[in-house]
């Protein structure tokens, strides 16, 4: 793939208005709460566009093509039964309590209903998640750009980092939302025309059905048994391993999403936030996976469109979308192309980042190191965790290329940490009866139930740590497996051990847990307007996607 | 300056932007591309959808008025 003039004038373009933005809005912070939580303010259209765009970095635009090379149009179960159900579970039933218990972040949410040590646990693992998900999103772009740019890795680096921290640091979280949504315009419309010609090259719809073996054509089909679809899953472990416990888990209570949503002016438009968002997330699917299937189309009618293989001899599934650039895109084109490419993995960054600041500086730093401090005091904090947190990327991003297997690690542990939290918090909000030992002490029985799932079993070589006691179809499956049992394990010990200790008053649970909470009267609002309705009807539709795909 | 805080504003030039530039190119270049038409067809929508998103910023503006 080779560059020309117009393509990098269409990149620095992107990196003028990126820095801009920021530049901009700087003259609007003047507190701790404006830089970390946009003071509330955010229309309800940028909240709805930045809550699926923080969740658009390169896992989401190269990954998803890489499944669909794999897998095929059965990659649609992380948009059609995760992602939409979970998001508007999140807008109807959780949303009025991270919002209307007026907590900043999802650790503070866990303060109000427990206590400061499962606030604590939160805070930290999330922390040092999202700073290294950073930096693991730098490394893998400047990968990227070196093998298919020929680009120096550390001039990508450095690059990289250097236009988040500037817009990040002026403009805090309103500047990256706002970036968050630009990206978002540039990824759909930067990859929607690869789509269309690479539709158009390989005959069409008619074309895909043709060339594309049928076993990856489905969405339902083969499901009864993990060794009969492509996935190597079984309908249980995904619908209750990826359809529940992950995707709940994710969308409802990891912060650098859920974020986005708090900062709404109103409840009611933090409610709509994720429902709305699930529009065009349940389309997303047309141009993010459809390259690789249409991938898979063209290589077995055309030569050239082989993906390479990586360092350890395997087949490369993340460079789909690059070899689908290089192939159908003439330059000028290329250019929004590479950017959309470059926009993902720093949407992924400055999101990862911004939460990190927003849960280091309200959830460790005035929780734990300094209380009481001015609102200016804050505002330095969150500007120097900014710093901070660029600089631990870039760190991370030197360790990941030193040691490759460190990012396979790093995702291991944030996987075994992630997988039990949705049962701390769906206890918490509908069982007024769970503790707060309850609840810490569940959160580590899933999280050490999860590690040892994997240590038990393998799946494409990786896990057994212990011993062999079963082997899956695929990654796939051993990952939805471990999740559905962290979450299970969470669940039984956190109700035992809320039963035998002792709860908080009814009184200090109002706000925060469903029985206690005044419910809200939605029926005089007009229905585009309603959580519950806008809700069903996405429903509706999602549920209408998977028969037309079965 | 100001103008640059309404984001359907910004997101309007920028496609503006980079759709002027592809169909400069296309014109500049029109020989010689592996397919000539994705420049100046993506150049041209980009051109329109950044019209229509600055028209939107300046309408809800007046409206607001």
């Amino acid at each position: 793939m080779k560059l020309e003039l117009i393509d990098y004038l269409v990149i620095a373009v992107y990196f003028l208005f990126v820095v801009t933005i920021g530049y901009v809005l700087k003259k609007k912070i003047k507190t701790g709460n404006d830089f970390l939580m946009s003071n509330r303010n955010i229309p309800l259209w940028i909240t709805s566009l930045a809550f699926i765009s923080a969740n658009l970095g390169a896992q989401e635009v190269l990954g998803m093509a890489a499944n669909g090379v794999k897998y095929g149009l059965y990659t649609v179960h992380f948009y059609w039964l995760g992602a939409s159900l979970a998001m508007i579970f999140l807008g109807v039933y959780m949303m009025p309590f991270y919002y209307g218990s007026k907590a900043r972040s999802v650790p503070e949410y866990l303060a109000l209903r427990y206590d400061e040590k499962t606030r604590g646990f939160n805070a930290v693992t999330f922390a040092v998640m999202t700073v290294f998900s950073s930096g693991i999103s730098l490394y893998a772009l400047a990968m990227l750009l070196k093998i298919i740019l020929g680009w120096d890795f550390n001039m990508s680096v450095f690059l990289a980092a250097g236009i988040v921290l500037v817009y990040t640091f002026l403009g805090g979280l309103t500047s990256a939302v706002y970036n968050e949504v630009l990206q978002f315009f540039l990824i759909v419309l930067g990859i929607a025309p690869l789509v269309i010609i690479g539709m158009e090259k390989a005959g069409g719809w008619q074309g895909i059905l043709q060339h594309v073996e049928a076993s990856k054509m489905h969405v339902w089909k083969g499901m009864a048994s993990a060794s009969t679809n492509p996935m190597g899953v079984d309908a249980f472990s995904l619908v209750f391993g990826l359809g529940f416990v992950l995707a709940f888990g994710y969308w409802c209570t990891d912060f650098l999403v859920v974020q986005r949503a708090m900062i709404s002016r109103n409840l009611n438009e933090a409610q709509r936030t994720p429902i709305i968002a699930t529009v065009p997330k349940i389309l997303m699917p047309a141009v993010v996976i459809m390259p690789g299937i249409i991938l898979l189309a063209l290589q077995s009618q055309f030569k050239g469109f082989e993906l390479p293989v990586n360092a350890a001899g395997q087949t490369d599934y993340n460079m789909a979308l690059p070899v689908l650039l290089s192939h159908l895109y003439p330059n000028g084109i290329l250019g929004v192309g590479v950017t959309a490419l470059i926009a993902s993995f720093m949407s992924g960054m400055a999101g990862n980042v911004t939460a990190f600041n927003t849960v280091f500086t309200f959830d460790i730093y005035q929780s734990y190191i300094k209380k009481h401090a001015s609102e200016k005091h804050y505002l330095y904090v969150g500007k120097a965790t900014t710093i901070a947190g660029i600089l631990i990327s870039i760190a991370t991003a030197y360790i990941a290329r030193s040691f490759n297997s460190i990012m396979d690690l790093l995702q291991l542990v944030f996987s075994f940490v992630n997988a039990p939290l949705f049962a701390t918090f769906f206890l918490g909000m509908f069982w007024k009866r769970t503790t707060a030992n309850g609840a810490f002490y569940g959160l580590l029985s899933g999280t050490a139930a999860a590690a040892l799932t994997h240590g038990l079993t393998t799946a494409e070589g990786k896990g057994g740590w212990i011993t062999n006691l079963h082997t899956f179809y695929s990654g796939t499956g051993q990952a939805f497996t471990i999740a559905w049992i962290a979450f299970v394990v969470c669940f039984v010990i956190t109700v035992i051990i809320s039963l035998f200790t002792e709860p908080k008053e009814e009184k200090s649970l109002i706000g925060l847990v469903y029985s206690l909470t005044p419910k809200q009267k939605d029926a005089a609002k007009v229905w585009y307007k309603n959580p519950l309705i806008l809700g069903l009807i996405i429903l509706a539709v999602t549920i209408t996607l998977n028969i037309i795909f079965f | 300056m100001k103008k640059l805080l309404d984001l359907r504003f910004v997101i309007g030039l920028f496609f503006f932007i980079v759709g002027a530039l592809l169909v400069i190119y296309y014109f500049m270049n029109p020989n010689g591309i592996a397919t000539p038409t994705v420049n100046i067809t993506c150049g041209s929508l980009f051109i329109l959808f950044g019209a229509g998103m600055i028209f939107l910023s300046y309408f809800s503006k007046i409206s607001e008025e």
